[in-house]
């Protein structure tokens, strides 16, 4: 068969050109092979991809062979051929044109898609870069931004703010600004839980003092402010100090309270640079330079601030106790024992010590509870049930004298016979006799007061002078005036709980002390056997400051007396009471008090 | 003259300031003894986390400032300056805190400085290796050189194959038309690419060449030649553009949490002082 082959190539602007040429061969083999006769040089052809071949009646077909040929649209592995019929074999389009002379069949060829470039090509499979994948620096910066702004930022901001400050009650679940929380409430704010707003009152405003005394109404100042003089002071000291400087929340449940030192050392290791009048003696450090303990005693027979004097344990001509009373320990505490109504017994401290409920210090000894077993106030050994009472020194000389003048009229009959010797029923006794009964019981009287007084019974315990003869029955003897000091220590505390496991004995010397003139107190040679100072020492235990000092210990704020130990201040009678006699119990751990003139202890 | 790495930027300039920023905070830190311990909150913790603070919007500022920079002038040394005032903020952010960690905003803060410092610290690793490694791999070469050869090779082997087989005429063709170099995130840091149309072709090519003879074999032996040669160049090419993702790799870490840091900062400093 002959064939006739347009080749059409176009220019840059798509015009075609075309080249003839003819081809006689049996069939025409199509491919890229080299003796394929329409030669399609390019990879995407078969070898020998379709063949054409030209029928006995004339007609042509197409047929495919190693390749896929597509007829006006449709894959064909066989074709017969038309004019106009369009043939796509790999990126050749054959055209079947119109029968022409000479020839079997025309056809025009084109590529119509040529490979890309090589250069192109292979550029085009190259992808570098993180650029050009789908990761961006700026989507996801915006995304960690946001969230962290609106999860971190805005929406416990917005909460705080939705909610309103001051006493708002504590949101339910989880709270928008848990995340603002720095730390663990102390224990005795965990109550607080997360209603920040009790403490943080005010966005951008530091907790208030107010928010604190909210709650602590009654705490004390850092000392009493009574007089001017220490107002100023404590105002160039502290001057508008917040709670908060030193009361740090947010730091576990005992992180609340400062107990460094440096809390008190910074100032009281130089005080004189802070208030130059101060009376108050420089410390530093527990174990080198803490004066010797200072005690607070009461002074008998004083009411009002003299009744109480601060003695330094080293001043030795001054370090006596004065109470009015003679005790000597050493007899009562006799490993022979004592003889008692119940026999002889062997006595111990708490016989007459008694720790108060809170195992911090003592309940008062009194009379009636802890020396009357032993020390009765009998006065007559034919009437072992009646006593004199326990005060004032009247009453024990009235006592006297109706005991004895009832004692000389019931002696006698009670139906008098009279000198007539007339026995009268419930007639009235002679004068004579009357005056001479009484005179007898005046005598009686006046013999065992004084014994009494001057020989045994009051005699054994308290300091006693005779009054003048003849004068009223309250001055005939004068009592010295009792001053019991029940807490010694008072700007400390020493729980007495937390050293049960020591004997008495081995912190207060008694065992040997003679006279009540002797004060127990232990020093602080004593205390710092056991306690180390401000920094920590290797087999001891700590002796901070805050161990046995407060800072609080001034006089309350709002008129309340503070209930820590230790923080209390030495409290004095008031005038009327002292003048009295009663005895004065503030409350729990004030300076119990038994200042009196002529009277006694309960 | 020995290549000088931004590390030694001008005598180490910014390692001495760092460090005399370090050794000062740390000697503050030991001196300074506040009762309630170290914390944010003490005058110390205060002035600490301005400096922190500073530094850190300083340091986000040289990336804006890089960003902008049209002369090339000081670059090295702002760099130098922000890897080690950077790694200083370790020290300071720590002491600031007092080591003190929870599970919140503050710490937050703290997290996400530290993991932004340690992807800064990737970054110098991958700028200070993989440069190297590059030149290496590159030799003469750039990318767009390799690709030009790839490119002369595909032409010929094309060529050459037009006269073989189908399958080796098509695998060629699915080698010049499918090798791909680089693509997705994990493609460009992966180089190697299980089923490689390059590799098959290879692995093709030489197995016909024992079953054909003469003339046909040698062209076969050629088209081997140039497609293990090209098999090379693809394979250095993927190299390349792994380097280059690894080199960029951790920007998109540690932008997007410079970014969450401030955030947090931000949030942090608010925090602090809402609830003062």
């Amino acid at each position: 068969m002959k064939t006739k082959l347009a080749t059409i190539t176009r220019n840059k602007k798509g015009q075609p050109a075309s080249t003839e040429q003819t081809v006689a061969s049996e069939s025409l083999h199509i491919g890229r092979g080299a003796d394929c006769k329409l030669h399609l040089a390019d990879p995407r052809i078969a070898l020998f991809h379709a063949e054409i071949i030209c029928g006995v009646d004339g007609v042509s077909y197409i047929e495919s062979r190693s390749g896929v040929v597509s007829v006006d649209g449709s894959f064909e592995t066989a074709a017969k051929l038309k004019a106009g019929q369009k043939i796509h074999i790999g990126p050749f389009e054959l055209i079947v044109l119109p029968p022409q002379k000479d020839v079997d069949l025309a056809l025009s060829v084109e590529l119509i898609d040529p490979l890309k470039d090589d250069v192109e090509e292979a550029k085009s499979h190259v992808t570098a870069g993180l650029k050009t994948t789908w990761l961006s620096k700026r989507t996801f910066s915006w995304i960690a931004g946001s969230v962290v702004l609106l999860i971190f930022l805005a929406w416990p901001v917005i909460s705080a703010l939705e909610r309103g400050h001051g006493k708002a009650p504590a949101p339910k679940g989880l709270a928008a600004d848990a995340s603002w929380d720095v730390g663990p409430l102390s224990s005795a704010h965990a109550s607080f839980g997360s209603n920040c707003s009790a403490c943080h009152q005010l966005p951008f405003v530091h907790v208030t003092n107010g928010a604190c005394e909210d709650c602590h109404k009654s705490i004390g100042w850092h000392f009493a402010l009574e007089t001017k003089e220490a107002k100023a002071v404590h105002t160039s000291v502290f001057g508008d100090s917040r709670c908060s400087e030193c009361h740090r929340d947010h730091k576990g449940a005992n992180g609340l309270v400062r107990t460094d030192s440096r809390l008190c050392t910074d100032c009281h290791k130089d005080l004189k640079t802070r208030h130059a009048n101060t009376g108050v003696v420089d410390v530093a450090e527990f174990t080198r330079d803490h004066p010797p303990f200072k005690v607070s005693m009461l002074l008998p027979g004083k009411t009002g601030p003299a009744a109480i004097v601060r003695i330094q344990q080293d001043d030795k001509a001054r370090y006596v106790e004065a109470s009015g009373l003679k005790f000597p320990h050493d007899v009562h505490m006799s490993a022979k024992g004592l003889r008692g109504p119940n026999g002889t017994a062997k006595m111990e401290c708490k016989n007459c010590h008694v720790k108060e409920e809170s195992g911090i210090r003592f309940k008062p000894v009194t009379m009636g509870e802890h020396c009357q077993t032993c020390h009765s106030l009998e006065f007559e050994p034919k009437a072992t049930t009646r006593q004199v009472p326990h005060g004032k020194v009247a009453d024990v000389l009235a006592t006297l004298q109706e005991y004895y003048a009832q004692a000389a009229l019931t002696d006698a009959p009670i139906d008098v016979v009279l000198e007539d010797g007339i026995k009268r029923p419930g007639q009235r006794v002679a004068e004579t006799r009357r005056e001479a009964a009484l005179s007898w019981a005046n005598t009686k009287a006046e013999k065992i007061s004084q014994e009494l007084f001057e020989v045994r019974v009051c005699f054994a315990c308290h300091q006693i002078t005779r009054g003048e003869a003849g004068a009223e029955p309250a001055m005939r003897w004068q009592i010295a005036p009792i001053a019991i000091t029940q807490h010694w220590l008072p700007k400390s505390r020493f729980p007495h709980s937390r050293h049960d496991t020591y004997k008495c004995t081995s912190c207060h010397d008694v065992e040997k002390s003679k006279k009540s003139a002797d004060i127990a107190i232990p020093d602080i040679k004593n205390c710092r056997e056991c306690h180390g100072g401000n920094v920590t020492v290797k087999d001891k235990a700590p002796g901070t400051c805050e161990t046995c000092h407060g800072f609080h210990t001034g006089s309350p704020k709002a008129g309340v007396p503070p209930i820590l130990p230790g923080s209390n201040q030495p409290k004095l009678l008031p005038k009327a009471a002292a003048a009295s006699g009663d005895v004065y119990h503030t409350e729990k751990y004030a300076l119990t008090t038994t200042n009196s003139a002529g009277g006694a202890p309960k | 003259m020995r290549h000088r790495t931004i590390l030694e930027y001008r005598g180490y300039r910014y390692l001495k300031l760092s460090a005399f920023i370090v050794l000062a905070v740390i000697f503050a830190y030991g001196w300074y003894a506040y009762p309630l311990g170290h914390y944010g909150g003490t005058a110390l913790g205060y002035t600490l986390g301005t400096i922190g603070a500073l530094l850190i919007f300083w340091l986000m500022w040289l990336g804006v400032q890089k960003r902008r920079y049209r002369t090339t002038g000081d670059i090295k040394g702002w760099l130098s300056a922000h890897i080690y005032l950077g790694t200083s903020l370790i020290i300071i952010a720590t002491l600031h805190a007092g080591f003190q960690v929870g599970w919140n905003v503050h710490t937050l803060a703290y997290v996400l400085m530290m993991v932004v410092i340690a992807s800064g610290f990737y970054g110098l690793y991958a700028y200070l290796r993989f440069p190297t490694l590059m030149t290496e791999n590159l030799a003469e070469d750039t990318l767009d050189s390799l690709t030009l050869k790839i490119a002369d090779i595909d032409r010929e082997a094309r060529r050459l194959a037009l006269g073989m087989a189908d399958d080796i005429n098509r695998a060629v063709l699915a080698s010049v038309q499918e090798t791909r170099i680089g693509g997705g995130v994990y493609a460009q840091l992966r180089a190697r690419v299980p089923g490689c149309p390059t590799t098959a072709a290879v692995r093709l090519i030489k197995e016909r060449s024992s079953t054909v003879k003469g003339d046909a074999a040698r062209k076969h032996q050629e088209l081997y030649g140039m497609m293990l040669r090209k098999e090379r160049l693809v394979g250095r090419a993927r190299t390349d553009v792994r380097f280059k993702a690894i080199m960029d790799i951790w920007l998109y870490f540690h932008v997007p949490l410079s970014v969450a840091l401030i955030a947090a900062l931000v949030a942090h400093i608010v925090a602090v002082f809402f609830y003062w």
